[in-house]
């Protein structure tokens, strides 16, 4: 082993990547039948001993599998990492047909199955950016990489604020940002709000049933259709989708196994044609699945292992999605134009069921049933707000959600200055009532928005002083401004008016008005008069 | 490697033992190491058996099996314990977990404070070579026990 051998050529660092202050040392490397003497930089990373190896044992570097006292040394380590030093030895293992899979790693047999529910977590969108219900257009079935493409729909939202006025591109940066962040994707992920969503499979698979190309694709390949309503399947892959470690893993497994597909005779084949009737479809569809589809191209011989990481540079977190809507006016106008998100809306407006899962779980009311309740009744006029095109128009005119937002700010500030100014404010259509959408907005959760959309139809309807205008109306408000009191600004009143009333209400109740709502609202707007509630409920109430 | 009669400390055997997985002495068809670098009991070793390859064609061709030996703290006078990750089928491995019997392999039922975790391995990678053990057929490359 002193014998330099070859050692000099070995020197030939032809174009060899070498730092140039590490210093060079020498390592053995053996196989069982062979051994040479390899000059490599002391901080090297594996790969680049394996170039060498490669060139000098004749191998390709799939082939080597190197270890160095009893571990087997890892494309993305350094020999540094494991000790490798002058003068030591690493045996070396050259494979003939299998590729160099780990000698330790899990088999990727039954990996493909799960793959194909990976895809499917891509669906459960909702977000702390107000869902895009692109749910279901990107979930692309069979494989892996798009998973991300669903986040990259709705994060798309969440706003990159990349300067791109185009919502499409905003989805494809986001997605990319997805992609190469894994950050990112946990923030997203660790939002309770989307883990209620994805721990509903139901819920999910609605979703995912309501876009049309989804339906397409289901039709096209009925193991789709299976895969989803597998609800063990669903589950195993939200399970993925939340961890964004085990993704990868499923991933680089997937890969294994696609790998080992290959070298089958016929294999090669296979692999094409599932590609081809598989995965062109998706891309079609959507046209950031393509972004996602690295591993998939399991159907070209080269290919890394891991997901291809984005290209755009790393965006700190998610800026507000109100500052982007304000920023940029266009992109509400494509968000709610975006076919996946009126689909979503039709689909909540056809299901109060779904609807309101939805909204129970936006964090905001999470810790506050009577509001749950009370937002539940109120759910069906939502719903039908929500198809108000007048809404919508508000809620893509920038002016007005400008507006809106300042009075939103207003109402924040106003909130910390007099907190008790607020329930007497509930008086009258208070124009602030609408902003109470607003913070929903910010928060993710979709019927924010259509109920930011709904008050402003409102507003202008009822003036100033509509003290009983409309009964559902008034409710409505006054539950948006609690809504907005309980969760949003922080300064004021964090109790709920229900709680506050507590003696009031059962006053009221043992007087007979048994109607508990009503007494509510009564006492929130007078503020918690209790004669003042009486005359209020008398009057409203017909007899 | 001078073990004379009187008996050598554990920890500079196990060392030494050290020294010469990282120097790779021996054939080049086992190796082994600390399994965590920072293990000042040198207690958990890690150790790799290429297996033989292309000798009369064993199912073991090109394998590379993972092991994990654990040195008590009687070693060297005790035998270490053995056990197989990399999901192997041989005589004297158990099937289920990959814990190798210390009593059907010879030098572990018959242990000699002069033995060292590269004697075991190269023993192992023998048998593995033997009559009996090389027409058993071999699980899929890869797999592990699920420990």
């Amino acid at each position: 082993m002193a014998d330099q051998g070859a050692a000099d050529p070995g020197n030939n660092n032809n174009n060899k990547p070498e730092a140039s202050e590490g210093t060079i040392i020498k390592v053995t490397v053996k196989t069982p039948k062979d051994k040479e003497e390899i000059a490599i930089a002391e901080d090297a990373s594996v790969t680049q001993f394996k170039e060498e190896i490669s060139r000098r044992f004749k191998a390709k570097q799939d082939q080597l599998v190197l270890i160095f006292a009893g571990k087997i040394l890892k494309d993305g380590d350094s020999l540094s990492q494991h000790g490798i030093k002058d003068g030591l030895t690493v045996h070396l293992v050259i494979k003939t047909a299998q590729k160099a899979g780990d000698g330790g790693s899990t088999s990727a047999s039954s990996s493909t199955s799960t793959q194909a529910g990976n895809t499917s977590a891509s669906s459960p969108d909702t977000n702390p950016s107000s869902t895009a219900g692109s749910t279901g257009t990107t979930a692309p079935p069979t494989q892996t990489p798009n998973i991300l493409t669903g986040f990259g729909d709705l994060a798309g939202l969440a706003g990159l604020g990349m300067g791109s006025a185009n919502f499409m591109e905003l989805q494809q940066q986001m997605q990319r940002q997805l992609m190469s962040n894994p950050e990112m994707l946990s923030q997203i992920m660790e939002n309770p709000l989307v883990q209620n969503m994805m721990s509903n499979p139901d819920l999910m698979r609605q979703m995912i049933m309501a876009n049309p190309q989804m339906q397409q694709l289901m039709e096209r390949n009925p193991e789709i259709s299976h895969m989803l309503n597998n609800p063990e399947l669903m589950r195993q892959t939200m399970e993925l989708a939340r961890n964004p470690a085990m993704m990868q893993e499923m991933m680089r497994n997937q890969d294994r196994a696609l790998s080992n597909l290959e070298s089958i005779p016929g294999g090669y084949n296979a692999l094409r044609r599932m590609y081809t009737d598989i995965q062109e479809p998706i891309v079609t569809c959507n046209p950031f699945s393509a972004l996602g589809g690295t591993s998939e191209s399991g159907a070209q011989p080269s290919r890394t292992e891991n997901r291809d990481g984005g290209t755009t540079p790393s965006v700190p977190g998610m800026q507000s999605l109100l500052q982007q809507i304000s920023e940029n006016p266009q992109l509400m106008q494509n968000m709610l134009s975006a076919p996946y998100m009126r689909s979503m809306m039709q689909s909540l407006a056809q299901n109060p069921e779904l609807a309101s899962q939805v909204l129970m779980n936006n964090p905001l009311f999470a810790g506050n049933p009577q509001l749950q309740e009370q937002f539940r009744s109120q759910l069906p006029i939502f719903l039908q707000q929500m198809q108000n095109p007048e809404a919508l128009s508000v809620m893509t005119n920038p002016r007005a959600m400008q507006a809106l937002m300042q009075i939103q700010q207003g109402l924040q500030t106003l909130q910390t200055e007099a907190p008790g100014l607020m329930p007497s404010l509930m008086t009258g259509g208070v124009p602030g009532i609408p902003t109470g959408g607003i913070p929903g907005i910010p928060t993710g959760v979709v019927p924010g928005i259509p109920t930011g959309g709904g008050m402003p139809t409102e507003n202008p309807a009822s003036s100033p002083s509509s003290a009983g205008t409309n009964t559902a109306q008034q409710q409505l408000m006054q539950q948006m401004l609690q809504m907005f009191a309980g969760g949003g600004g922080g300064g004021g009143s964090t109790q709920t008016p229900e709680v506050r009333f507590q003696s009031q209400l059962d006053q009221l109740s043992a007087m007979g008005f048994i109607n508990r709502e009503a007494n509510l609202q009564a006492l929130i707007a007078t503020g918690g008069d209790i004669n003042a509630a009486i005359e209020r409920l008398l009057g409203s109430q017909p007899s | 490697m001078a073990f004379s009669s009187f008996k050598v400390p554990r920890n500079f055997r196990l060392l030494e033992e050290l020294e010469e997985g990282q120097k790779g002495e021996g054939d080049g068809t086992v190796s082994w190491g600390l399994e965590d670098d920072e293990d000042m009991t040198l207690t958990r070793w890690t150790g790799m058996i290429i297996g033989p390859a292309r000798v009369s064609r064993t199912n073991y061709e090109n394998r590379i099996y993972s092991l994990k030996v654990e040195c008590g703290s009687r070693y060297p006078e005790a035998a270490p314990t053995v056990r197989f990750v990399t999901k192997i089928n041989m005589n004297g491995i158990n099937n289920s977990n990959g814990t190798v019997d210390s009593r059907s392999i010879p030098i572990l039922a018959k242990w000699q404070n002069s033995y060292s975790i590269k004697i075991v391995l190269q023993e192992l990678r023998r048998l593995m070579m033997s009559k009996e053990n090389m027409k058993l057929p071999q699980p899929p490359e890869g797999q592990t026990y699920s420990t």
